[in-house]
Formats: structure tokens, C-alpha cells, sequence
């Protein structure tokens, strides 16, 4: 019976001890949840990097280093680099003093990123394309995979009245106007460059995209202009997203006279995007990049400003081609740089024609006002749009 | 001897129940590992208020919806907690169902993916993506906090800016990869490149009535290369909805909507200037 209680009595104050040690946080899981836990931090700051671009830390100090392992030597506008892969990839290379390591996709050329869409990955619950990153702790070897939504390169269409195509004269009927009340549309900032045409060449279904090459050095951040029009409309699917539509591209571009009134009685609009009275039209390379800008200054992506919606190169540049639901043989901006600042093309709803296949004069229909120049190969762009739900 | 071998067989019994006890930095470590994933968190009764009753008694505090491996299939983390009372002890547990099945009232095996005894005072607050769970672990003050970055709360649609998230960092998720993630025979998303409505292969992804009611689920987030809407009802909140790629105003196809603000009902649908739109039998403006 002594002996017992003996045993007892020792058991008694072991479990005490033991029942102590484990209200005390272990350092193998309290490590384990820091190491975790740094991981997260990591991805925010990575997050904080993919939608910041030009203007974050990181890029000043890795810009020249990354210029030049992309073989860049013209100068290019820097804001394209939000929610690019690119500069996650520069990031990768040439980032110092990292506590993490990207982690190679080896079945993609070691890509330190995977573009991921609803048509390439079976992961649910995906609303929006964007890349996804491996990342690894260096002291733990721990790993987290982390998503970044490309959304930063999109523009919320207000809802509002609007009005398609160029002003009617009154003598000859009404504008076609319409809406998007109760419509959450969101349409690219910027025209598709090759840099994402590249991806979906990457990781998107290799049977929609034979035959396009791939894109590098000075032409990465230059408008994607040689894909034929079914090719776009499967690139913006890929997105989820479709080609523009020409009365959506009207909305964006045509300067509303009053932005508070949103269902104005009629929609007055001037053909130029940065002035409410057509008067104010004149030659500058900053509002238009006309065939005459080629000469002053080599031509680059969002080379002229936004229009009220945020919309970049909505005149001048390389053609632009829309899906046109009222008029489908005017689906081509043809405002452009390869004509000159005289140019009636350069009028904001006054659309050429482009049978979507070829870039020869004759696949084009400018409706007799053709170009003065004798250019084999005609460069089209295009951008996408999506709707989201609420 | 026997007597000695009895005073420890009930002496281990009394140290071990059926697993080993789980210290709190170790329940830290597998919740967090697995709520940081989190796309919804539900059934929170007593939202930052300590847990008081009914003593004695065991209640679901809180449910995780969360992606399993490879993010393929969501799971379910029902996490419960005893009040204490009397001789029974106070304990939290969570135990994992692997389908999306409410959570019962309480646990329903003694199969648990944490258990943590002798707990009192247990509150548990779920706010700003982050679940705080505080409680005293024998007699010593303990607390959690672990970050939901998964978690949305809605969107935020605002003119001149791209789409942002109500979520801790908008444009963010971590995922769970695996090799299944990428197997395309698992691709659950709805719809072909090629489907038409026009050929009649477009899946119908929400569908609004005369009453402007939804009539079943809107499955337009799971549509694989996008979706568009259709002119049928003149609803305010819009038309009925396709997965695909949008070919509105061509032959056949539906009319695009044209809003109703600024024209007439009957002119709401955009068709090709050489089409008309004319209703189908799901009343739904066709370019025709």
C-alpha cells in the first residue's frame, strides 16, 4: 500500500510537470507557425511588388540588370510592368538579400510563375486569370503557392447613358444610344502586347494558338499585331474576357459633356477624346501619334493620354480591331499612324473595315480613303473586355 | 505486484485518453496551416463573446469552408466547444467533413483534427480576415490568431478603377497546388470554345423568369471562358446568362442588351443592322 502511494505521489508530480511543459509553446511548432507565417508575409510583399510595377523599390533597383536580360533597348511605358509576369521574373533574378526562393516550373522552360486561367487549371473558385507563384523559405524549405489576380490593367466602365458611332444629324435620324445600368463591365486599359500573348503561347491550349510565335527583346511590350481575329477572340477567352465591342470602346473614348449627369437628354460628343468642342482639334503627338509623330518619336504602347474612362491609345498607333455587334464590316479603328495628322480618320466612331485574316491592303476596307504609303504587312491590335457579377 | 500494476494501468488512464494531448502552439500550427485557407467562415453564434453556455454542453462555435489538397474539392472544419460544468472539462475540437454537409449540432465521433481539454473562458472573434480564438488552457491564457487572406467579402465596383476585392489584400489568394490542380480530366468549369448559342451548345449559366426571379443556381462564375447575358425579361438586375464566347448581335445568335433607360423595351436588344430581333420561345431576343 506504501509502495503505491509512493508511485502514486511520483506519477502525481511527473504529471504535473508534463501537463506544465505542454501549456508552454514547443519551439518546433511555434518555428513552424513563424516559418508559415513569413511565408505570408512574403507573398503580400510580392503582391505589394506585382501591382505596384514601375513604382515599386524593387524595380529601381533591379531595372537595369532586368533591361538587360530581356534584351531592351527602347523605351517602353513602365507602367505595363503592374501585374506582369515579367518583372516577377526580374524579380526573381536579380532580387537580393530574398528569406525566399521562387520554385521553377521545370514542365515550362523553369517559369518562376504559371499563368492560370479557368481553361488551364481545375483548381474552383478562380473568377479572375492572374499568375501563380511557388514560393520557398529558405531557413524551412516550407513552400506556398500564392495567386495574383491580373486585374490591374482593367478600368470600371461607369454606368451611364451612351451613345454608338459618330454623331447623327438630326436631318438624317436619332444617335443609337444605350446603356449599361445594372452592368459591371470592365475593359483593358491598354491594347494586348506580345509579352501576354506569350503567356497564353506558354500555358494556354497549344491547338488554339499554332503557328504564332513568340515574342521577345524590344517587342515584348509592343501591341500584339499579327494574330488573326478568331486568334484574339480565343486570346480573350483565355482570359475570359471577349474582343472589345466597338459601341463599348465608343462609351470609353467619347468625352461626355456633363459627368454628372448620367442620363443626359441627348449625347453630344466632339470626335476627339481629350476636348468637348471639335474645334479643338490640332496635330500633337501627345493626343494623337499620326503618321507624322514617326518621325519626332519612336512609337510605343500608351504613347498618348487616357481618355475620360481611362482608356489608353484610343487615336493614333497601330490599328484596332472590335467586335461589331450594330455594323460588323466597321470593326477597325483605323485612326492610326499610318496616316497623316490630316487625316479624316482621325475622328473618334468612324470605322474602317478588316476581314480579320490577312494584313494586306486588301484585306482592309477604308472606305476609299486609303492609306498614301506602301506598307506590306498592316499592324492590328486589339484588347478585351469582361463583365463581372456583382 | 498486482496492486502496483493496478495503481498504474489507472494512473495511465488517467494521463492518456485516446491520442496524445495536443499542446496549444502545436493546435496553433495545424489550424493555421489550414485556416489560412479558408474561403468562408460561418455559423459564428457568439461573435468575440466569451462562451458561457449552456454549461456542460457541446456547440459548434464556428465552420470553415476550405480548399482540400490540389483545390479541386472544398472541405468543411465544424470546430466545437464544451463549456465546462462541473466534472465535465472544457474542450474545443474540430472535426474535418470531407463534403460540404452542414456541420451538426456536435461532434459525432472521437475522430478530431485538433482536441484541446481543460479549456475555459473560450471566445472566439471573426473580424477583419482574421479569426482570433482566446480561451485559458489550464489556467493559462492562450490566443490564436490566424489571417483568412481567401476569405471575400463581395467587390467593390468604382469608376476609373479596376475591380477590387473585399478581402484582407485584394487580388490575393494562396492556393493549394498539386498535381490534380492542373489534370484537365478534372477541369470542372462549364462550357467548349466552340459552343454557340446559335447551334444550341451554350450552357445556360443563370436563368431569370417572367418574374424576374433566378430560377436555380447562377453558375456563371464556373463558366470557363466567360459568359455573357441575353435580352429576355427586361429585368432590373438583367437577362438570363450563357457560358462562351459572345457572338450577341450575329445570325441566330442572342440580340446584345442595349439597357432600357434610354430606349424603348422593345428596341433593348443590339442586332446587326441588317437583322431583326424577334423572341424565342424562352423569350429571348434573337438576331434573326
Amino acid at each position: 500500500m506504501l509502495v503505491c502511494a509512493v508511485l502514486f505521489g511520483a506519477l502525481g508530480i511527473a504529471f504535473f510537470y508534463k501537463n506544465r511543459n505542454e501549456t508552454l509553446k514547443p519551439d518546433q511548432f511555434v518555428q513552424e507557425k513563424a516559418s508559415f507565417m513569413r511565408l505570408f508575409q512574403n507573398s503580400s510583399e510580392i503582391h505589394k511588388l506585382w501591382t505596384e510595377g514601375e513604382e515599386s523599390r524593387e524595380w529601381s533597383l533591379i531595372k537595369t540588370a532586368c533591361l538587360k536580360h530581356l534584351g531592351i533597348t527602347t523605351k517602353f511605358d513602365e507602367t505595363l510592368l503592374r501585374c506582369s509576369p515579367v518583372l516577377l521574373q526580374c524579380h526573381e533574378l536579380f532580387s537580393k538579400n530574398l528569406t525566399y526562393k521562387f520554385v521553377n516550373f521545370e514542365e515550362f522552360d523553369n517559369s518562376p510563375y504559371r499563368y492560370m486561367t479557368k481553361s488551364n487549371t481545375s483548381y474552383t473558385g478562380l473568377r479572375d486569370p492572374g499568375v501563380t507563384v511557388t514560393i520557398e523559405d529558405l531557413k524551412t524549405k516550407k513552400r506556398m503557392d500564392v495567386f495574383l489576380a491580373d486585374q490591374c490593367q482593367e478600368v470600371y466602365l461607369e454606368q451611364r447613358a451612351y451613345a454608338y458611332g459618330e454623331p447623327v444629324d438630326p436631318k438624317d435620324g436619332e444617335d443609337y444610344r444605350f446603356d449599361n445600368f445594372n452592368r459591371h463591365l470592365y475593359l483593358d486599359t491598354h491594347l494586348v502586347t506580345n509579352a501576354e500573348v506569350n503567356d497564353w503561347l506558354k500555358f494556354g491550349n497549344p491547338d488554339f494558338t499554332r503557328g504564332i510565335k513568340a515574342k521577345k527583346e524590344n517587342d515584348l511590350f509592343l501591341p500584339a499585331t499579327d494574330l488573326t481575329y478568331t486568334q484574339m477572340e480565343n486570346f480573350c477567352s483565355f482570359k475570359g474576357k471577349q474582343v472589345m465591342l466597338a459601341h463599348f470602346f465608343d462609351a470609353a473614348t467619347f468625352l461626355p459633356m456633363d459627368l454628372s449627369e448620367k442620363i443626359p437628354a441627348k449625347n453630344t460628343r466632339s470626335p476627339y477624346y481629350w476636348t468637348k468642342k471639335a474645334s479643338d482639334y490640332k496635330s500633337d503627338c501627345n493626343l494623337i501619334y499620326s503618321k507624322d509623330c514617326l518621325a519626332k518619336k519612336p512609337y510605343q504602347l500608351n504613347s498618348i493620354g487616357p481618355t475620360w474612362a481611362g482608356m489608353q491609345d484610343s487615336m493614333g498607333g497601330v490599328f484596332e480591331v472590335f467586335r461589331n455587334p450594330i455594323d460588323p464590316e466597321s470593326n477597325l479603328r483605323a485612326s492610326s499612324f499610318y496616316f497623316d495628322s490630316k487625316s479624316s480618320w482621325h475622328k473618334l466612331g468612324f470605322r474602317a473595315g478588316w476581314n480579320g485574316e490577312g494584313f494586306d491592303l486588301r484585306d482592309f476596307d477604308f472606305r476609299g480613303l486609303n492609306p498614301f504609303v506602301a506598307i506590306d504587312k498592316f499592324q492590328v491590335g486589339f484588347r478585351c473586355m469582361r463583365e463581372v457579377m456583382q | 505486484m498486482r496492486l502496483i500494476l493496478g495503481c498504474l494501468l489507472l494512473l495511465t488512464s488517467c494521463i492518456r485518453p485516446d491520442q496524445a494531448p495536443m499542446s496549444v502552439a502545436e493546435m496553433d500550427l495545424k489550424l493555421t496551416q489550414e485556416w489560412i485557407y479558408a474561403t468562408l467562415v460561418d455559423d459564428v453564434k457568439y461573435n468575440n463573446e466569451v462562451i458561457t453556455r449552456p454549461p456542460g454542453f457541446e456547440q459548434l462555435a464556428v465552420s470553415l469552408i476550405i480548399p482540400q489538397a490540389g483545390g479541386l474539392v472544398d472541405k468543411k472544419h465544424c470546430v466545437y466547444y464544451q463549456v465546462p460544468y462541473k466534472e465535465k472539462v472544457g474542450h474545443i475540437r474540430v472535426q474535418e467533413i470531407k463534403n460540404q454537409t452542414e456541420c451538426p449540432d456536435s461532434t459525432t465521433d472521437d475522430k478530431f483534427f485538433v482536441s484541446l481539454d481543460n479549456v475555459t473562458n473560450f471566445k472566439i472573434a471573426v473580424a477583419n480576415y482574421k479569426i482570433i480564438m482566446s480561451f485559458d488552457f489550464n489556467k493559462q491564457k492562450a490566443e490564436i490568431t490566424i489571417p483568412t487572406p481567401n476569405v471575400e467579402l463581395g467587390l467593390i465596383h468604382e469608376k476609373y478603377r479596376p475591380l477590387t476585392e473585399k478581402r484582407l489584400i485584394s487580388g490575393l489568394r494562396l492556393l493549394k497546388l498539386s498535381d490534380d490542380s492542373f489534370d484537365f480530366a478534372s477541369n470542372k468549369y462549364l462550357g467548349q470554345l466552340s459552343d454557340r448559342f446559335a447551334r444550341g451548345t451554350a450552357i445556360r449559366c443563370q436563368q431569370v423568369n417572367k418574374d424576374c426571379q433566378t430560377v436555380g443556381e447562377n453558375r456563371c462564375e464556373q463558366c470557363r471562358y466567360g459568359w455573357y447575358e441575353v435580352v429576355d425579361f427586361q429585368c432590373p438586375q438583367g437577362g438570363s446568362k450563357f457560358c462562351g464566347q459572345n457572338h450577341c448581335g450575329e445570325k441566330n445568335e442572342p440580340a446584345c442588351p442595349r439597357g432600357i433607360k434610354v430606349v424603348d423595351p422593345l428596341d433593348a436588344g443590339i442586332c446587326q443592322s441588317d437583322l431583326e430581333p424577334v423572341a424565342n420561345a424562352d423569350k429571348i431576343l434573337i438576331c434573326q
